[in-house]
């Protein structure tokens, strides 16, 4: 036998099949992108939700605001206090005029307001950044501690706890994204046995046909299962294509409103990898769906 | 029962309808599994055969139907080469087989007609031709030409003997009186579970002999047949 042909002659007639079955096939596809879309969804969402964590964790800083008594000495105490440790990579002094200039230039429909009042309502601060391993250091709580209780003190700004939950948001997103993709993936599956199952009822007299004059049970098997995979792998493209579609509108839309604090939401696609699960998500449905319109019962000789 | 058929030999199996003729071509090519006894094909033991090894036997010989049972959106040159095109076979020597075959039936001009687009009997030739392409050890043909006029029919039953004289064993089951002494050949003859063979005269009841303008055997007559060859069933 020469089999790259008889493999050719197979994926040919899977294809033919498919395209016989155009309106059930399409159906079955849209069935699958809609099934694989939602988990993608999932996925982009929890993509993004770390990104901002990744964003904020970055680019958090550690903010200590002064006393407006506070003194020169007093300052480098605190400074050489925040020295002693390794957690802290960079150390900038913020004056109240700096602070008062950076609010106008963030909120530019606010700055009128804040350049009308009477004297600078701002507080001079010292902003740290941390090493990115500290934020989840054990040495920070005492660090931040010791900060809070330094005479030159009036608050010390991080927000360990928003970081916290936003990680927090992210793995629940990635779970019920797990969960939902073996549950949809089951559907999808069904969805697409069903599809072949009835190609196969429509089929039925060319099996026997085919079983009668001594067809190899490869080739009456085969191309419904390469059918489902067909099936799958299509749903799977057609549902990544919709997802970045959609992440581009979401990004114009985004640039469009000009919106700082939608800014933080650097919108991103999923990474090549999680598209690979998703494309392998689509193919294991296919092949499972393909194997239980195959079975024996449906399929008997 | 037991019964041969030598290399090349052109044999009819008849008897009247429920005698089992279509049960033994199904034994034969393992559409059904006998519950005892051996069936022996080109040496091939089909009784106790595992069910991966059936297509080998069934493209190791021809099946012709009464219901031609051509693939429908197929054309004739597709329902010939069918099957050969998942073995591998290149597309230039399924074409010159598929066309050497047609010609055999006259056929080789109607390549790429759909068989909606063929008469009976030109459906049951391009059967014949599919059964044909493979160089079968053994054609089986149930009934074909059940569906035919006497005309087709005839030249149906002239190109299967053709088959048989090229080397080919052919098993013709037919009720058809006519054409079973029109060709003059052996017959196998069921009933009530005996074999009785020989040419269709000897085999049937003088009631039927009486009847030989209509041509069908599908009654009784009440009286034994006589028993040339072969064993009473267990």
């Amino acid at each position: 036998m020469n089999r790259p042909a008889a493999l050719a002659a197979l994926v040919s007639e899977a294809f033919e099949g498919l395209l016989r079955a155009r309106r059930m096939t399409s159906l079955s596809v849209a069935l699958i992108a809609i099934s694989i879309g939602l988990v993608g969804a999932f996925f982009l969402v929890a993509e993004n939700l770390k990104s901002v964590v990744e964003t904020v964790r970055d680019e958090s800083t550690l903010t200590v605001f002064l006393k407006s008594a506070a003194t020169e000495a007093d300052r480098a105490d605190l400074e050489g206090l925040v020295q002693a440790t390794r957690l802290v990579t960079k150390l900038r002094r913020v004056s109240p005029d700096d602070a008062r200039a950076r609010f106008s230039t963030w909120w530019k429909s606010l700055g009128p307001a804040a350049r009308s009042l009477p004297g600078n309502p701002f507080p001079a601060s010292i902003e740290m950044e941390l090493d990115p391993a500290a934020v989840s250091s054990e040495a920070l709580p005492p660090f931040l501690r010791l900060l809070a209780a330094h005479r030159a003190t009036e608050e010390v700004q991080f927000d360990v706890e928003w970081i916290r939950r936003l990680r927090g948001a992210v793995a629940l997103a990635r779970l019920t994204g797990l969960v939902l993709a073996v549950l949809l993936m089951l559907g999808a599956a069904f969805t697409i046995a069903n599809v072949v199952r009835l190609t196969i009822l429509l089929h039925r007299d060319e099996i026997e046909i085919l079983r009668l004059v001594g067809a190899p049970e490869l080739l009456i098997r085969g191309p419904f299962l390469l059918g489902g995979l067909v099936q799958g792998l299509l749903g799977a493209l057609v549902a990544l294509a919709v997802l970045w579609i959609t992440t581009r509108a979401v990004l114009a839309w985004v640039a469009a409103t000009k919106n700082a604090l939608l800014g933080v939401f650097a919108v991103r696609f999923l990474p090549l990898s999680t598209c690979l699960l998703l494309v392998a998500f689509g193919l294991a449905a296919g092949l499972l769906g393909g194997a239980l319109a195959v079975r024996r019962g449906n399929l008997a000789g | 029962m037991t019964f041969q058929a030598k290399r090349g030999e052109f044999l009819f199996l008849t008897g009247p309808s429920g005698a089992g003729k279509s049960t033994l071509l199904r034994l034969i090519f393992h559409a059904e599994r006998p519950t005892e006894g051996q069936i022996i094909v080109n040496g091939m033991n089909v009784s106790g055969m595992p069910a991966s090894r059936v297509p080998i036997l069934r493209r190791s010989m021809g099946i012709v139907f009464q219901d031609y049972k051509l693939l429908p959106r197929r054309t004739v040159l597709e329902n010939v080469t069918y099957v050969q095109k998942f073995l591998g076979v290149p597309a230039a020597e399924r074409r010159r087989r598929a066309y050497q075959t047609l010609r055999l039936v006259e056929l080789h001009h109607r390549l790429s007609a759909l068989p909606e687009e063929l008469s009976g009997g030109e459906q049951q030739r391009v059967a014949l031709a599919r059964a044909l392409v493979n160089e079968p050890v053994l054609l089986v043909a149930d009934e074909p030409t059940g569906n035919l006029d006497h005309r087709l029919a005839s030249e149906v039953m002239k190109l299967l003997q053709d088959v048989s004289v090229r080397g080919t064993t052919v098993l013709v089951a037919t009720h058809d009186l006519d054409l079973i002494r029109a060709a003059g050949r052996r017959c196998v003859t069921l009933d009530r579970g005996r074999v009785v063979e020989g040419l269709v005269e000897a085999a049937l009841p003088p009631q039927a002999q009486a009847k030989r303008g209509e041509g069908r055997l599908d009654g009784r007559d009440g009286r034994e047949p006589r028993e040339t060859r072969g064993e009473e069933a267990p």
